[in-house]
C-alpha cells in the first residue's frame, strides 16, 4: 500500500502523527504542509519559556528522519477540494491526497474588548514560539503585568512573570481561578499559592478596555493597562491574553465538512468525509476536547494505527479501555495544581465516596473521589508528591485503598526510617550487619563467649566483614558492652540465661 | 593457602581456602574461607561468600553419573554409559535431522575457558547453531545498549573502585546492597555528599543507602524506568546543564536525542512514571553539579537487570548512556557510565562464544573476517562453522518442536527455576528426547534430565573469571574434586572424541585459555596478551589486568583499566546516541490483573538457589520465597503479614507468604526468584523478549494478587524445606 496521506498542521500533534503513521508504515507516502516557519517545537512548554525555566533551543520536537515525510514549512493550505481530493497551497500548487489529516490546531481567542483593535504593542497571546519569544522580550523594560484569564495556562504565564520579577495581577471572568477544573475551595487554595508568589488577582469581572498611549511619533501605540468591569484600572505594559483557544475549523467548514466547535469527528477521527480526519486541538471528539496534549496524541496514535492497518480489532479495544488522558496539570514553580476526571462540584456523583483534605491556611486541598475500586476524580492543590500518586493510581485504574482516606496523604515510603536508635534501645533481633545477617543478640552472644574487641566480634560473627558500612554500630555496640559490666551485666538485659543464674 | 575468588556474583570478592579450622569442620566445610584484601572487595565477603565452602560438601553432591531409567527413575551409572546415552542420542538426533537438532544451553557462571570450549564444541564437534545460555536473562540489553553506543561492551569500562571517588552516582535498576553487599562501600563518597540516587521501585536495601541525606530514592511506577531517563534528559537539555563541548567533539546523534526528549517534560513524565516533577528536576541538578564540565566531582550512572530485564531494556540502557553522554561522563577518569555485571562470569561468559551470534574474542559469527580468523584457530574450514542461532527464550520455545533441538546439553545453569515462564520451560524439556545436564548438586533441572553429569564445583578447579569491570582473575584449585567427578573440559573432551573430533578439546584451563587467547586476537575482547602465568605473576604483584591485552611483540601490554579515554571503539571514535521512546510494559495493567509484580533477589541467595540453598545458614536466614506488599493493597486484599497469597498472572501462579511492608509501591508486589515449586516467582513471570537483545521481561507483568483461604500450617513441608 503506497496511499498519499496528506496532513495539514506540523505541530505537536501532526508531527507527532507522522512520526507514529511512519513507524508503523515506513513506506506510507506523506506531505506535511506547515503554515509556521519553524519546526515543530513543543507548544506544552511555552510557558515555561516564559518562566526562563527551559532554554528555547530545547523545545524543538523531532524531525523526520530524511526519506520519510516530505515536509512543506510555510506552505499554508487554502482550500480543500474534497470531490477532487486535493489541497490548494499558498505555493499555488494542487495536492492531492488519499486520506487528508486537518492538524490545523487553535488559535489564541482574542476577547472583543475595546482597544485590541489593532492590538497595541505590549499585549500579546500565549500560543506561539514567537508570542513566547515578543513576552520574554517586553519583561526587560516592564515592572507591571496583567494576566487575563485565569486558566491553567493564564496561572503558569502569571507564575513565569513573577518569577522574573514582575508585578502580576490575573484578571479572571469566572467566579474563580481554573473554574472549568476547581470548586470554590480548591480555587481559594490556589489563591493562597498565588498570593504566596506575590500575585494578585481579581476574579468575576472582566477587562473591559485595553488602555494604550500613542507610539512615539504616532507609531503603533503600547499597552499601559486595563480598565475592569467596575471601573478600576489596572496599570501594565505587558497585558497576556489567555482566555482559551478557537478551534482552526475554517478550511473544513470551506470544504462543507461539518464543524460544530471544532471539526465534528467520530471516536475513530472520522470527519463528515469518509477520506478526511481531524485530531488535536482542531477536532471535536464525542467525548469533548480537552484542549489537553495527551488527548491529542492518543488521537495521533489510533488514526496512526488505523491508517497502518495495525490497529487492535474493536473487541479487544472494548475490553481494553484507554487510558484517561484528562489530567491536568498546573507547570509552575511553587505551585502545584493537579486535576484528573470530572472534577467540578455541580456535576452530581451517585455511588462515589468523596473524602477530602482541607487546610486553607496551609494552602492544600487535596480531595478523591472513589467509585469502591478506583479513582475516579481527583483534584489536589499544594501537594505535589500526592498529586503524583494519584496520577499513577487514576491512569492506570489500580485498586483503590479500603479505606479512601489513605489517599489524601503522602504515603509512608520503606521502613521510616528514624534516627539511629542506640545500643541500648536497639533490640536483640535488630539486624546491625545486613551483610552477613548479624543481630545485635549475636554481638552481645559473642561478647558473652568471649570477645572483648570489635575484631573479636568480627571474627566471631563476621559483622563488618561485608561492606564494613555497620563498622560504627559494631563499635558502639563493643564500647556500650564495654561500659557496662562486662559479661553478666551485658547480660542482665537480655532473658535470664541458666548459666549465669 | 589458595588464593582464589568466591563461587558466586560478579564481583568475584578474592578470598584465601585453607585447611579447615574448627568452625569449618563444625559446619561440613572442607577448607575455611577468609575475606582477602582486592580492590573491589578490600578484603570484605557477604554471608554466600563466607559460607561457600560448604557447598563443596553438601550431603547431596552429584558424584556419579546418574542415567534416567525404563521406571522413568535417575540411576547412578558409569561415565562410559552415560556417555553412551548421550552420544547415542546425539547421533539418534542426528539421523532423523541433522546437525542442528542438537542445542546447548551453558550459563554465566562457566569459566572463560569453559564458556570458550562449549561455544566450539557447539560449533565443531556438534556443528549447530544453536547455542545460548542464561547470560541472556541476565546482560544481554546491557550488552546490546553499550555496543551500540560505544562500539564495545565491558559492563564497567573503569576499575570499581573508581565510583569511590566520584560526587553523585545514579544506580538504576541494581539491588546492589543485596546482590553483591562489598561493592556498596564503593558508594560511600557519593553518600557522603548526598549524591547517591537510586532509581528503584522498592524501597530495597540499595534505596535505603540514600536515606537521611545520603541522596535521592526515586520511586517509580514499575516498567517506567525509561520514562525517568528520558525526563533526566529532558531537563539537562532544558536548563542547559548539557556538556555541549563533550557532545561536540565525543558525540553523535545528540540533536535527534534532544529533540525527542522535548516530548518528556517532567509534568508529564510525572503522570506515567508517578515520580514527582520536582524530584526529577532535582535529580538531574544533582547529576549536573557533579559532572566533570560544571566543575563537579565526577559522576557515574550505573544500570542494573532492574531496568535492563524489560522488553525495553536495550532503549533504556541507551537513555541511560544518552544521559552519561550528554552530562560529559564516558571517557573521562573519575566519571562514566557502567552495567553491573551479575553472574560470576557475566562477563567473560558473553566473550567467547557462548552466544548464539557470536565467536570468541567478542566477534560477530557473520562477519566473515571473524570467521576466517576463529576457523583458523580451531584448524577447520571456515565455511564449516554453523551461522547464527536464536536467542536463549527462543531456543528454550523450540525445543523438542519440529523447527527446534531434539538433544540438549545443560551447563552452568538451573533452567526450571531462572528462565521466565518457568512452566513452559519445563513442558519444553519434557517434550526433548534427551536432556544432558552438567550439575553438582541435584538441582530442579536435574531432576528432569535424562543423563546428569557431576562435574567440579569452583574450589575444585584451574580457570580464569572476568569480573564486573573487566578485569581478568584467577580460580584456583584448593582441594580435589570428589571421586567420579569430572571437569567440564573433561567431559566436552571426551564427547568430542565421541563424535568423531579427536583433537581440539584439550582438559588442562591453562593451555584451553592459551588457546583462548588465540582465538580472542584482534577481536573486541582481546586476551592475546594474557596467560595463566601471566595473571598469576600479576596478582602477585599487585597489578590488574583488564582487557582489552593485546599480545605486543616487545613489552608486554599493561592491559586497559579505563575505556575511551582517548576515543570509543566506534568506526569515527565519538559515541553514539540514539534517540529512544516508552512504550510500557508488555503486559500491562487491565481490570483482571491490576497489580505489578516485580522480581528479583535476595542477600542470601544466588541466582537459582540451587547452591545456596544447601547453606543451612543462608536457607535459615530466608528459608522461603515470599510476596511483598504494600500495607494498603494487603488491606484491600485482607491479607494479613505471614499469611498466604496468590499471586497469578495469565501464564501461572505462584503462593508464598505474604511481607506486608511499606518499602513497595501500593500498586506493586516484589518476589524473590530463587525457588521452585509453589512459590517459584518465574512460573509468574512472562517470556516476551526486548526485540534487539532478545532478553526476557523478568521485572514487570500484570497479575491477581489473592489471599489463600487459611488453612492449618502444613509442618511436613516446613521440615522439608529446613532440611
Amino acid at each position: 500500500m503506497n496511499r498519499h496521506v496528506v496532513v495539514i498542521g506540523h505541530g505537536m500533534v501532526g508531527s507527532r502523527f507522522v512520526e507514529d503513521l511512519l513507524n508503523r508504515a515506513p513506506d506510507t507516502h506523506v506531505t506535511v504542509l506547515g503554515e509556521e516557519g519553524y519546526e515543530p517545537y513543543n507548544r506544552v512548554l511555552l510557558s515555561e519559556v516564559v518562566a526562563g525555566k527551559v532554554d528555547v533551543a530545547s523545545i524543538a520536537l523531532g524531525h523526520v528522519a530524511p526519506g520519510g515525510a516530505h515536509v512543506r514549512p510555510g506552505t499554508t493550505a487554502l482550500a480543500v477540494d474534497t470531490g477532487a481530493r486535493t489541497v490548494r497551497t499558498s505555493d499555488g500548487d494542487d495536492v492531492p491526497y488519499d486520506a487528508l489529516v486537518l492538524a490545523t490546531g487553535a488559535r489564541a481567542r482574542i476577547p472583543e474588548v475595546p482597544g485590541l483593535m489593532p492590538p497595541p504593542a505590549g499585549v500579546h497571546a500565549l500560543r506561539t514560539l514567537d508570542d513566547a519569544r515578543e513576552i520574554v522580550a517586553a519583561t526587560v523594560n516592564q515592572t507591571r503585568a496583567v494576566v487575563v484569564g485565569g486558566g491553567v495556562l493564564g496561572l503558569e504565564a502569571a507564575c513565569g512573570l513573577a518569577r522574573r520579577g514582575l508585578d502580576v495581577t490575573v484578571v479572571h471572568v469566572g467566579p474563580h481561578v481554573m473554574d472549568r477544573q476547581l470548586g470554590d475551595e480548591a480555587a481559594d487554595a490556589v489563591i493562597h499559592g498565588l498570593t504566596r508568589l506575590g500575585i494578585a488577582h481579581r476574579t468575576g469581572t472582566t477587562c473591559t478596555e485595553v488602555l494604550h498611549e500613542p507610539g512615539p511619533d504616532g507609531g503603533v501605540a503600547h499597552v499601559r493597562g486595563v480598565r475592569l468591569a467596575d471601573g478600576e484600572e489596572l496599570p501594565a505594559g505587558l497585558v497576556v491574553l489567555t482566555a482559551g483557544t478557537v478551534p482552526e475549523t475554517t478550511l473544513a467548514s470551506h470544504a462543507g465538512i461539518a464543524t460544530d466547535r471544532g471539526v465534528l469527528v467520530d471516536a475513530h477521527g472520522r470527519t463528515s468525509d469518509p477520506h478526511v480526519h481531524a485530531i488535536g486541538d482542531c477536532a471535536q471528539p464525542p467525548e469533548g476536547a480537552t484542549g489537553l496534549i495527551a488527548q491529542g496524541w492518543e488521537q495521533a496514535r489510533r488514526l496512526a494505527d488505523r491508517l497502518a492497518g495495525t490497529a487492535v480489532p474493536v473487541a479487544e479495544v472494548a475490553t481494553l479501555p484507554a487510558p484517561p488522558t484528562d489530567v491536568v496539570r498546573v507547570k509552575a514553580h511553587g505551585l502545584t495544581v493537579v486535576t484528573m476526571g470530572e472534577t467540578r462540584p455541580s456535576v452530581p456523583r451517585t455511588g462515589c465516596r468523596t473524602v477530602r483534605l482541607s487546610d486553607p491556611e496551609g494552602g492544600r486541598l487535596v480531595e478523591v473521589v472513589v467509585d469502591g475500586e478506583h479513582v475516579v476524580a481527583a483534584t489536589c492543590v499544594g501537594a505535589p508528591e500526592v498529586a503524583a500518586d494519584l496520577t499513577t493510581t487514576y491512569t492506570r485504574r489500580t485498586p483503590a485503598p479500603r479505606d479512601p482516606a489513605q489517599l489524601l496523604l503522602r504515603r509512608m515510603v520503606g521502613a521510616g526510617a528514624g534516627p539511629e536508635p542506640s545500643p541500648t534501645l536497639m533490640p536483640d533481633r535488630a539486624t546491625v550487619c545486613r551483610c552477613n545477617g548479624v543481630t545485635k543478640g549475636d554481638i552481645v552472644q559473642s561478647w558473652r563467649t568471649g570477645a572483648r574487641c570489635t575484631e573479636d566480634v568480627a571474627r566471631a560473627t563476621r559483622a563488618t566483614t561485608g561492606c564494613g558500612g555497620c563498622t560504627d554500630a559494631v563499635c558502639g555496640l563493643v564500647d556500650w558492652l564495654t561500659r557496662s559490666d562486662p559479661g553478666p551485666a551485658a547480660v542482665q538485659d537480655r532473658a535470664p540465661d541458666p548459666a549465669h543464674a | 593457602m589458595t588464593d582464589t575468588h568466591c563461587p558466586y556474583c560478579a564481583l568475584q570478592c578474592a578470598m584465601t581456602l585453607t585447611g579447615p579450622d574448627d568452625a569449618a569442620r563444625e559446619v561440613g566445610a572442607p577448607v575455611t574461607v577468609a575475606g582477602r584484601q582486592f580492590p573491589t572487595n578490600r578484603g570484605g565477603l557477604c554471608q554466600k561468600g563466607w559460607t561457600s565452602a560448604q557447598v563443596l560438601r553438601t550431603p547431596d553432591r552429584i558424584t556419579a553419573p546418574l542415567v534416567r531409567g525404563d521406571d522413568g527413575e535417575l540411576h547412578t551409572t558409569t561415565w562410559d554409559h552415560a556417555l553412551d546415552v548421550v552420544e547415542d542420542g546425539i547421533r539418534r538426533a542426528w539421523s532423523r535431522g541433522g546437525r542442528d537438532k542438537v542445542g546447548v544451553f551453558g550459563g554465566g557462571g562457566l569459566t572463560n575457558e569453559k564458556a570458550y570450549a562449549l561455544g566450539k564444541f557447539a560449533r565443531v564437534a556438534l556443528g549447530t547453531p544453536f547455542i545460548d545460555y542464561n547470560g541472556r536473562f541476565c546482560m544481554a540489553s546491557a550488552a546490546a545498549g553499550a555496543n551500540r553506543a560505544f562500539g564495545v561492551d565491558r559492563g564497567l569500562p573503569f576499575p570499581l573502585a573508581d565510583v569511590g571517588g566520584a560526587q553523585a552516582v545514579l544506580v538504576l535498576g541494581s539491588n546492589l546492597a543485596e546482590t553483591m553487599p562489598p561493592s556498596t562501600a564503593h558508594l560511600a563518597g557519593a553518600r557522603a555528599s548526598g549524591g547517591l540516587v537510586v532509581v528503584d521501585p522498592r524501597h530495597s536495601a540499595s534505596a535505603a543507602l540514600t536515606d537521611d541525606g545520603h541522596g535521592v530514592h526515586v520511586q517509580p511506577v514499575p516498567g517506567t524506568d525509561l520514562v525517568v531517563l528520558l525526563a533526566l534528559l529532558h531537563v539537562v537539555w532544558a536548563e542547559g546543564l548539557a556538556d555541549e563541548e563533550y557532545l561536540a567533539a565525543r558525540a553523535t546523534g545528540a540533536d535527534q536525542v534532544r529533540r525527542s526528549v522535548a516530548a518528556w517534560w517532567p509534568e508529564r513524565a510525572e503522570q506515567v512514571c508517578g515520580v514527582p516533577a520536582a524530584q526529577l528536576r532535582q535529580v538531574a541538578r544533582l547529576l549536573a553539579d557533579a559532572a566533570p564540565h560544571r566543575g563537579g566531582g565526577g559522576a557515574y550512572v550505573l544500570t542494573g537487570r532492574g531496568v535492563e530485564q524489560s522488553t525495553q531494556g536495550t532503549a533504556t540502557v541507551t537513555a541511560a548512556i544518552n544521559l552519561s553522554l550528554a552530562l560529559g561522563l564516558p571517557g573521562r577518569e573519575g566519571s562514566g557510565y557502567g552495567a553491573i555485571t551479575g553472574q560470576g562470569n557475566g562477563q567473560g561468559g558473553r566473550e567467547h562464544g557462548q552466544k548464539s551470534d557470536q565467536l570468541p574474542g567478542y566477534r560477530k559469527i557473520d562477519d566473515p573476517a571473524a570467521r576466517e580468523h576463529v576457523a583458523a584457530v580451531w584448524g577447520v574450514d571456515p565455511a564449516s562453522l554453523p551461522g547464527p542461532g536464536v536467542p536463549a527464550v527462543e531456543l528454550l520455545r523450540r525445543c523438542g518442536t519440529a523447527e527446534g533441538p531434539q538433544v540438549l546439553l545443560v551447563h552452568g545453569c538451573n533452567l526450571v527455576v531462572s528462565a521466565p515462564d518457568a512452566d513452559r520451560v519445563r513442558d519444553r524439556l519434557a517434550a526433548l528426547d534427551l536432556l544432558v545436564v552438567c550439575d553438582f548438586v541435584p538441582s530442579e533441572t536435574t531432576r528432569l534430565a535424562d543423563v546428569v553429569l557431576p562435574v567440579t564445583q569452583w574450589a575444585e578447579e584451574n580457570g580464569t573469571m572476568t569480573s564486573l569491570e573487566g578485569r581478568v582473575i584467577r580460580r584456583r584449585p584448593a582441594l580435589a574434586p570428589p571421586p567420579g567427578v569430572r571437569t567440564e573440559l573433561e567431559v566436552l573432551h571426551d564427547l568430542a572424541v565421541r563424535l568423531g573430533v579427536e583433537h581440539g578439546f584439550p582438559t588442562d584451563a591453562s593451555v584451553v585459555f592459551d588457546e583462548l587467547a588465540r582465538a580472542s586476537a584482534g577481536g573486541v575482547a582481546d586476551y592475546s596478551g594474557l596467560s595463566h602465568r601471566r595473571l598469576d605473576e600479576a596478582e602477585a604483584a599487585g597489578e590488574g589486568l583488564h582487557w582489552p591485552c593485546p599480545a605486543t611483540p616487545d613489552a608486554p601490554h599493561p592491559g586497559t583499566p579505563r575505556l575511551f579515554l582517548d576515543r570509543f571503539p566506534t568506526p569515527d571514535g565519538r559515541a553514539r546516541m540514539v534517540a529512544v521512546d516508552h512504550l510500557g510494559p508488555s503486559d500491562d495493567l487491565r481490570p483482571d490483573a491490576p497489580v505489578y509484580l516485580i522480581t528479583g533477589r535476595v542477600l542470601q541467595h544466588y541466582q537459582s538457589g540451587a547452591q545456596t540453598r544447601r547453606v543451612p545458614a543462608l536457607a535459615a536466614a530466608q528459608p522461603e520465597p515470599f510476596v511483598e506488599i504494600h500495607p494498603l493493597l494487603a488491606d484491600r486484599i485482607g491479607v494479613q503479614d505471614g499469611e498466604m497469597v496468590q499471586v497469578t498472572s495469565t501464564r501461572g501462579t505462584a503462593t508464598a507468604v505474604a511481607h506486608v511492608t511499606a518499602a513497595v509501591r501500593p500498586e506493586a508486589v516484589f518476589m524473590p526468584f530463587h525457588w521452585a515449586g509453589e512459590g517459584s516467582a518465574n512460573r509468574v513471570t512472562t517470556d516476551a523478549v526486548d526485540p534487539i537483545s532478545g532478553m526476557p521481561e523478568f521485572k514487570v507483568c500484570a497479575v491477581q494478587v489473592r489471599a489463600v483461604p487459611t488453612q492449618a500450617p502444613a509442618p511436613a513441608q516446613t521440615t522439608e524445606v529446613m532440611a
